[in-house]
């Protein structure tokens, strides 16, 4: 038990974050110790850790910036996480927005859709005549 | 008489009921052999045994553990490695 004293360094052995490093950051019982460093900061029972030479100079439940000072000193890599943030992928948009955002762009396109319907009504007009004319 | 092929048992013969009620033989190919640690040959929990074709479309996490060895050795000879290797450091430090 007391190999495993604050800012012990030492490696995972077992699940996920087996094969990195990190440091007892708090002692809850004779069995469990939490654990930062290159690993996801949590609760990991002594099973489950071997012991190396160093020490780290920590305060009991230090901080995950602390430890990583303390890792950076050693040359030694943090356990980090880039989250995805909400709302990060494209949604489809609703018809109503579309057109919204379809009346938005620039002049040049708004030009050669009026031109598009200037030349359907320039269609229709005839034909409309012609029926007109049968009537 | 079956084609030839359906002659010798590399398939396996799958009995399936059809809608209609009929029993009838079907032919699959057998699943390979299940995996097992490379140090003390007991199977290996978390690695499916599918044929290669279903395994290529699946995501690599399901199918070996994500961890060092994993899909080669067992989780207990994972551990003895790993401490192995890392007292094996401690004592070249020390010197």
């Amino acid at each position: 038990m007391s190999l495993y004293e604050i800012g012990r360094l030492c490696l995972k052995i077992a699940g996920r974050d087996a094969g990195r490093k990190c440091v007892v950051v708090d002692i809850l019982d004779n069995t469990f110790v939490i654990v930062d460093g290159d690993v996801r900061r949590k609760r990991v029972n002594l099973k489950h850790l071997e012991p190396l030479n160093e020490m780290l100079k920590l305060k009991e439940g230090a901080s995950h910036e602390e430890v990583k000072k303390a890792f950076e000193k050693l040359g030694l890599s943090v356990w980090t996480t880039n989250p995805k943030k909400v709302g990060e992928r494209p949604h489809r948009k609703r018809k109503s927005q579309q057109k919204a955002a379809r009346e938005a762009k620039p002049k040049r396109k708004e030009k050669s859709a009026a031109q598009a319907v200037e030349g359907k009504e320039q269609k229709k007009s005839p034909a409309k005549t012609e029926k007109k004319k049968k009537e | 008489m079956p084609r030839g092929m359906y002659r010798s048992r590399t398939l396996r013969r799958v009995f399936v009921k059809t809608p209609g009620g009929r029993t009838v033989m079907r032919y699959h190919r057998r699943k390979p052999s299940k995996a097992i640690c490379a140090n003390c040959k007991k199977v290996l929990i978390g690695v499916p045994r599918e044929i290669p074709s279903k395994m290529q479309n699946m995501p690599k996490s399901s199918k070996r553990p994500e961890r060092p060895y994993g899909g080669i050795y067992c989780s207990a000879c994972t551990r003895q490695i790993l401490r192995l290797k890392a007292r094996a450091e401690v004592v070249g430090g020390a010197q």
